[in-house]
């Protein structure tokens, strides 16, 4: 009895784990940058946010800019959109160095209760080690990451697609955060955290 | 099935992990580990070695080089680096030993780089520790250098500097160092004081050309003067160059010289090179001056991380420096390297 209820555990456990394998290669997957109609590499979302004014997103969209791209001069703001152009760093997954940099242009649009935005033009510029110890961009001109596999390895190229798309997704989850958000009111205090009184009990 | 179970649970737990890792968008990075392991074996045509510059001394040898490990730690404006290595080219051949005392002369401390900057502005720099050499195109890390040998002029030029150093970025193209370092170069402790006076000038003309003219001069460590620049002239050649005249400040000598390094990517994991340098050795009270010339052709294969380095070399002497296989004097000498090098 307790030699079938040790194996009926087993298989229970087994199938968790092969479902929590599965589950994590789906998300890992759902990064992915995909291709445009023109080949291009993009991060597509449309986001509905309903009871959102069109001029709330705009206010809202033009605050997270603002705040997460503090003294970026390539900020251009309209009525409708918005268009930034920035880069991020990516890494080695063996041991944790810098190995190069990708630009890329992020566009936001936004109208009654939706906004929609997408990233691309993403290009790759490898990082090498100077003498001093530092990881600094390589003389290689920036290479567009459409075409990057002709000049890295498989691996690493799977790996930059990787980490551009999580640097999308979560870029994306911060803009949410905003846009949910009404920074045009007036901001409340922080509230203290609360005291505890020891000189009564 | 308890070890099948254990696996999976495993793997599963990573691959979560890996899809949690988020892209770091704070100046904040983590703590940056680097490094490299390198061996060689060296085939002198003479049969025993003959060639004098850095590294890849053993002949008819698999030898190694070193293992080099370092971290680098950045923390708002404040950052530092630490590396080490391990192994003939990490120690002897290039950094000292100790701080010259009989108890500790043979106390290697291994460092490579030690030192903690801070940003003060976006383009204003402070620097200070045991730093190296900002002088030269080659460099003592394996994974810095095309070639797997080295040229007379690295060779006889600084490898560290220790001191403290200012930097100015006035724009992405142009920026200034300078700084005091130690008497002496390649020494932990000064012999005497902080004399020796460094300054950088980094220019950049052209998108993938960058050019440092730097000097280095002191009443005890003599005056250097360096121009180093590079130059990615397209996606597949680049075009590296490096002069230099040093005069000591005692004694007469010194040396002048200056080395090409073309370099031309076959594909995506070959790269062929050569260097080609002139060297001569200024005239001294008692010796008259002397010349040589070196030719060397490189190929880089890339495996990943890994780096295969086939190399042959030719030296030709003004005078008869080298031995032949009978060991008798001559004026060139021949070898083969085959390297592999891998970066971390």
């Amino acid at each position: 009895m307790r030699e079938r209820l040790y194996i009926y555990m087993m298989k229970r456990i087994l199938l968790i784990g092969i479902g929590l394998l599965f589950a994590g290669m789906a998300r890992a997957q759902k990064n992915q940058l995909l291709l445009d109609e023109h080949n291009r590499y993009v991060y597509y979302q449309v986001v509905d946010m309903p009871g959102i004014s069109t001029d709330s997103l705009h206010k809202n969209s033009a605050y997270f800019v603002k705040s997460i791209y503090p003294g970026n001069k390539s900020i251009k703001i309209s009525d409708s959109a918005i268009l930034i152009k920035d880069k991020f760093l990516t890494y080695t997954s063996f041991v944790k160095h810098e190995s190069g940099e990708v630009t890329y242009t992020l566009n936001i649009e936004f109208r009654d209760s939706k906004y929609r935005y997408w990233l691309t033009d993403f290009s790759f510029t490898p990082y090498e080690r100077n003498r001093y110890g530092v990881f600094v961009p390589s003389s290689q001109n920036h290479i567009p990451l459409e075409t990057a596999a002709s000049k890295v390895g498989k691996k690493e190229m799977a790996s930059y697609i990787e980490q551009a798309g999580a640097f999308c997704k979560q870029l994306g989850g911060k803009l949410k955060e905003y846009m949910a958000e009404n920074h045009t009111a007036q901001k409340k205090p922080d509230q203290q955290p609360a005291k505890i009184v020891t000189d009564k009990w | 099935m308890k070890k099948i179970l254990l696996l999976l649970i495993t793997v599963a737990g990573f691959n979560f992990a890996k899809a949690q890792d988020t892209v770091k968008t704070t100046s904040d990075a983590p703590l940056v580990i680097f490094g490299s392991v390198d061996t060689y074996y060296k085939d002198d045509f003479s049969g025993h070695a003959n060639i004098p510059t850095s590294f890849a001394w053993d002949n008819n040898s698999v030898s190694i080089g070193m293992i080099d490990l370092g971290l680098k730690k950045t923390v708002g404006k404040a950052s530092f680096v630490g590396e080490l290595s391990f192994g003939p080219r990490g120690q002897y051949q290039s950094i000292p030993n100790g701080d010259g005392s009989t108890a500790n002369a043979g106390n290697s401390y291994h460092v490579q780089n030690l030192y903690v900057s801070y940003n003060l502005t976006d383009k204003f720099n402070l620097t200070a520790g045991y730093m190296a050499t900002f002088i030269g195109y080659e460099v003592i890390s394996p994974t810095g250098n095309f070639n797997y040998s080295t040229s007379y002029l690295f060779t006889s030029g600084p490898f560290q500097n220790a001191g403290f150093k200012a930097t100015y970025a006035f724009s992405d193209k142009v920026s200034l160092m300078a700084g005091i370092f130690n008497d002496n170069w390649n020494v932990y402790t000064s012999t005497h004081d902080v004399s020796t006076f460094g300054a950088q000038l980094m220019l950049a003309p052209a998108k993938g050309w960058t050019a440092y003219l730097n000097v280095a001069t002191g009443p005890t460590s003599g005056t250097i003067f360096d121009l180093t620049t590079a130059y990615q002239i397209t996606s597949a050649f680049k075009l590296g160059l490096n002069g230099a005249t040093f005069t000591p400040a005692h004694g007469g000598g010194g040396y002048d010289g200056v080395a090409l390094y073309p370099q031309l990517a076959v594909s995506k994991a070959v790269t062929l090179g050569l260097r080609g340098e002139y060297f001569e050795a200024k005239a001294t009270t008692t010796t008259p001056k002397d010349h040589i010339t070196s030719l060397t052709a490189t190929a880089n294969i890339k495996a990943g991380p890994l780096t295969f380095i086939p190399e042959i070399r030719f030296d030709n002497g003004k005078n008869q420096i080298f031995t032949d296989s009978n060991g008798a004097p001559t004026k060139s000498a021949s070898q083969f390297v085959l390297a592999a090098v891998y970066a971390f």
